[in-house]
């Protein structure tokens, strides 16, 4: 079987935007230089032109805002920012104008784009290099937010923005996925529509509700689980997080009765927040225990290795609240994973930024 | 004094009756307002309609286009928009050209060109540059304006748009309606830079029209700057000096209050053709008032939006 990795997914996903549609411009700071946002936007202002590929200045929030005006034009933006943080400065954009534009005057305007920007951890990025900005995002109706746990999820989502959505999606890449490899097999269905939430691997003991990478998290500690304990997780990759599908959710957890959310971001008003609030709204009977949330801790994010460590939730933490959950299973060793093997996907990243 | 060759006696008729027009939409809403009929807040264009029927009749909608402002009942109807539906906006009604989910402050009319009006200050800058941009690559002898007082010009968005117009060399011109007042805040309080200077300093070209109700100077500098954004793509800012006559937001005069000098106003006033000129009155009053009360009855007997408006078009 063959397989592809985020960044080959990603790159495959902005070329067939550009070539699919005459009409898509692709821009942002860094999209023509010589590490072409991770690689993958490299090679497409020679292809595509410098009409359609270009540089922006630094100016977040009037870039936004042109992103809008391009659109309501009949363009496709694309619109690239190779650190999330830098999108707070475009939020005056996002919610007030793009999340808006549509509603408030009435369905007389669509304004469909993508808008890809990239969090994550490691080689201490920092408090202000690392956000995860899912949750300010997700908070005002109007706008897609998603968070591509996949090579898969990014191709299928890239290409309904780009072919099918009318509307604003802005996706949350994570910079640790991009060297991750994934079955090349695309088991999606054109026709269907991946702005929601997905069964990653069925399980009846633990529901874990992930975003992004955590996805990859909570797949490690499910294998290491499988290994020395009877505990079947089944994981959702959460990835729209605006748009989840709340029915796979409560199913899941009506089977289970188990909850953990894990997320890349912080829990007050977050995912992890919301999770808990679709349960406990919809079907608290359902829960045998209390949901446990995995967020990262309530602080900005530390730069010393040792301290970012403990900031975000691992596998480690995922299987021991599992464990948590499913006690009084007699014989079993309750093996934690060790601090090494834990962090190697962590320690391997060092760039390029 | 210029005379713009292009303003015919015929046309500057017109002109002053669509203007006048704006004027009596808006003194309408003023007699309605004490009502309640109209629950939102009202930004009035009193003052600075004639500019803005001028800079209109320069356009051919809907593939030049306009961005604007919150005080956005002048550009609406300047640049074409439906009385009928724009009252039935203000009341809040379903058959509002945005189904009452708009107001005052968000009149839009894609029909006729009119893209949007954010109530954000300067907000649309950007959105006026977008626009610009996909005229420049379709190379379809397009503009597109931006219409926005000069306060908007002190946010940091107005820089970053005026650096990527010249940059790429859009078919954008920035219209600033000066009046002189951000809300009640006058300009020596706010602004360290002549904005002739600033512009300058991007390369892009600063017209100066200094008397709004002069529609020769305003149309003769408008011409220019039109036609440089649509043949060569040269972008311009062209500054208008204009005269709030209300106050920031709402029906009253605000003159009793201690920042504004009534001779001022009454300066204005007795040189304004819509309140001066007998002829004009006399030929249009009648006719625009029946208009008016049409569109005033169709708002009024219109339905209210229904429960399932509240959550349609989110996305």
């Amino acid at each position: 079987m063959s397989s592809i990795t985020y960044r080959e997914a990603v790159t495959a996903a902005m070329r067939h935007a550009m070539e699919s549609r005459d009409n898509t411009i692709l821009f942002g700071l860094g999209v023509t230089d010589h590490v072409g946002i991770f690689g993958t936007t490299s090679g497409l202002e020679e292809a595509f032109g410098p009409e359609r590929v270009f540089e922006t200045p630094i100016s977040e929030d009037s870039m936004t805002g042109f992103a809008l005006g391009a659109s309501l034009s009949g363009l496709y933006p694309i619109h690239v920012h190779i650190r999330a943080d830098f999108m707070l400065l475009a939020m005056n954009q996002l919610i007030n104008s793009i999340a808006k534009y549509r509603y408030m005057y009435g369905g007389l305007f669509e304004v469909p784009m993508l808008v890809r920007s990239i969090i994550g951890r490691s080689w201490g990025q920092g408090a202000q290099h690392s956000q995860s900005l899912q949750a300010l995002l997700a908070h005002a109706p109007g706008l897609h937010v998603v968070m591509p746990a996949s090579a898969e999820s990014a191709r299928a989502t890239y290409r309904y923005a780009v072919e099918s959505c009318r509307g604003p999606v802005i996706s949350l890449e994570h910079r640790l996925l991009y060297d991750y490899s994934f079955n090349e097999e695309l088991s999606w269905d054109p026709g269907d529509n991946p702005l929601s939430s997905f069964l990653i691997r069925p399980g009846n003991d633990v529901t874990i509700v992930a975003t992004s990478v955590m996805v990859q998290e909570a797949i490690r500690a499910a294998d290491f689980i499988a290994q020395r304990e009877d505990i079947g997780l089944e994981i959702i990759d959460m990835h729209c997080i605006t748009h989840p599908d709340e029915e796979l959710i409560l199913k899941s957890v009506r089977k289970t009765g188990r909850l953990i959310v894990v997320d890349t971001s912080w829990a007050s008003f977050g995912v992890c927040a919301e999770v808990a609030r679709i349960v406990a709204c919809r079907e608290p009977q359902a829960l045998k225990q209390p949901i446990v949330c995995l967020p990262v801790a309530k602080a900005s994010c530390p730069t010393a290795k040792k301290l970012e460590n403990w900031f975000y939730p691992d596998m480690s933490d995922i299987i021991s609240a599992a464990y948590s959950l499913c006690p009084g299973r007699e014989g079993h060793g309750r093996e934690l994973p060790s601090e090494e093997y834990v962090s190697q996907v962590h320690k391997s990243f060092r760039g390029p930024f | 004094m210029t005379r713009y060759a292009g303003l015919t006696e015929d046309l500057r008729g017109k002109l002053l009756a669509r203007a006048l027009r704006i004027r009596m939409v808006e003194e309408r809403i003023i007699e309605l307002y004490p009502s309640d009929v109209i629950q939102s807040p009202v930004h009035l264009s009193i003052g600075q309609e004639l500019h803005t029927v001028a800079l209109a009749s320069l356009l051919t909608p809907p593939g030049d286009r306009i961005f604007t402002t919150y005080r956005s009942h002048a550009a609406y109807l300047a640049s074409g928009g439906d009385l009928k539906l724009m009252f039935a906006e203000l009341y809040g009604k379903q058959t509002g050209v945005s189904k009452g989910k708009a107001g005052s402050m968000h009149l839009c009319h894609p029909s006729t060109g009119l893209m949007g009006s954010s109530a954000i200050v300067g907000a649309v800058y950007s959105h006026a540059v977008g626009a610009a941009y996909a005229d420049k690559i379709a190379k379809n002898g397009r503009v597109v304006l931006c219409i926005t007082g000069e306060g908007a010009t002190e946010e940091g968005t107005f820089h970053e748009c005026l650096n990527f117009t010249a940059l790429k060399g859009l078919p954008l011109v920035y219209i600033i309606e000066n009046n002189g007042l951000a809300i009640n805040i006058p300009l020596a309080k706010r602004q360290s830079y002549r904005l002739r200077d600033l512009v300058k300093a991007y390369g892009i070209s600063h017209f100066h029209a200094r008397d709004s109700f002069d529609m020769d100077e305003v149309m003769t500098l408008a011409a220019e700057a039109f036609a440089a954004a649509r043949d060569r793509h040269a972008p311009a800012v062209l500054e208008i000096d204009t005269y709030r006559y209300k106050e920031h937001v709402g029906i009253c005069c605000d003159h009793d209050k201690k920042y504004r000098d009534p001779e001022e106003l009454e300066d204005w006033r007795r040189r304004d053709p819509l309140i001066n000129d007998q002829g004009l009155l006399s030929l249009h009053q009648s006719a625009i008032a029946e208009e008016i009360d049409a569109a005033v009855l169709f708002a009024d007997r219109s339905p209210y939006p229904s429960l399932g408006d509240l959550t349609e078009d989110v996305y």
